[in-house]
């Protein structure tokens, strides 16, 4: 059990790093700073997004591994106790966290060939949808993530 | 194609095509391996559970890394403006597919008398692809020379949106 407890808090831990990671870039693109940075909020948003993008897609992977290898354990022990306390709805949000989590996965070969440098105007809207994207299945991961680990999570 | 353009179209198709494999294999629950976790063996093809739970995931993952794949490699060679016109067909049939089938079941679930054939999804399938044929001639010329390449996010989106409804069962409950 500590083994997968601890695979558990390096997949949280991982998913926190590319959640702060993918909001800086996205907060940057979508909403550039024109002004020099002054506030906080202006100076999350005036980093140069194309920084972000290996470490994003290794932080994606890293994470997406992880939480496949979870899946396994998650399958014959958390899920059944849900299913016997009829908690469909977080069996439900947990299934679409596989279907999302695996559609960021394949959205990242397009991410990085639109974020190479030097960085092409022909692909500057679709830059900006796939990363918008990507950042909405990451958070919606991660929500997902602690509902489920708050009904039958680490411990219980 | 040049090149330098072969990556963006490769990687393009691979994300689209993937999302409607995927959603594919995830209704119709066609892995290609099989998972079982109690014992941790691994099956070819679709297995039933053995000891303890299965699971297909995996599976449909690998199914759709195949097709994807093959499709990317194929469109990389292909004029932008073929690959242009196979997305837009595609994503009208399958516009068109969800729209027949689920106003299909909507007048069975409805209707006073039994209209079994309403059920049939080749039914709605050939519809579908006759309607997504006769928008395609209505669509103006100069959309199908070049590749949007915003269809990296149109397709996955609804896929998700598809992914979700099959899910649904889990909130009735």
């Amino acid at each position: 059990m500590i083994f997968w407890t601890t695979l558990l808090i390096l997949h949280g831990l991982l998913a926190l790093a590319l959640l702060g990671a993918i909001t800086h870039q996205t907060l940057a693109l979508w909403w550039p700073v024109s002004a020099p940075a002054g506030s906080f909020v202006a100076r999350f948003r005036a980093v140069p997004g194309v920084s972000y993008v290996g470490a994003i897609i290794v932080l994606y992977v890293l994470t997406f591994i992880l939480g496949a290898w979870i899946y396994t354990q998650y399958r014959f022990t958390a899920r059944l106790a849900l299913e016997q306390l009829r908690f469909f709805k977080t069996v439900g949000v947990f299934e679409l966290k596989e279907h999302l989590a695996t559609i960021g996965l394949i959205l990242l070969p397009a991410y990085w060939a639109y974020w190479r440098q030097p960085l092409s105007q022909e692909y500057a809207s679709a830059r900006r949808s796939v990363t918008l994207l990507l950042a909405l299945l990451v958070w919606s991961n991660f929500l997902i993530g602690h509902i489920v680990n708050n009904a039958r999570g680490m411990g219980s | 194609m040049s090149v330098s353009k072969r990556i963006p179209v490769f990687a393009l198709v691979f994300g689209v095509g993937y999302a409607v494999i995927y959603v594919v294999c995830t209704e119709v629950n066609l892995p290609l391996i099989t998972y079982h976790p109690v014992t941790g063996d691994i099956g070819l093809l679709r297995q039933p559970a053995k000891t303890g739970p299965v699971m297909y995931w995996y599976g449909w993952m690998l199914t759709s890394l195949v097709g994807a794949v093959a499709l990317a490699a194929c469109a990389s060679f292909l004029p932008e403006g073929w690959v242009q016109r196979t997305i837009t067909f595609g994503c009208l049939l399958a516009a068109a597919y969800f729209t027949f089938y689920a106003v299909a079941l909507f007048v069975y679930d409805r209707a006073t008398v039994e209209l079994e054939f309403l059920q049939s999804r080749s039914l709605s399938l050939v519809a579908a692809a006759l309607t997504a044929a006769i928008l395609m001639f209505m669509t103006p010329r100069h959309w199908h020379k070049r590749l949007w390449y915003g269809w990296i996010w149109v397709v996955p989106a609804g896929a998700i949106g598809v992914l979700a409804y099959y899910l649904a069962p889990y909130f009735r409950q």
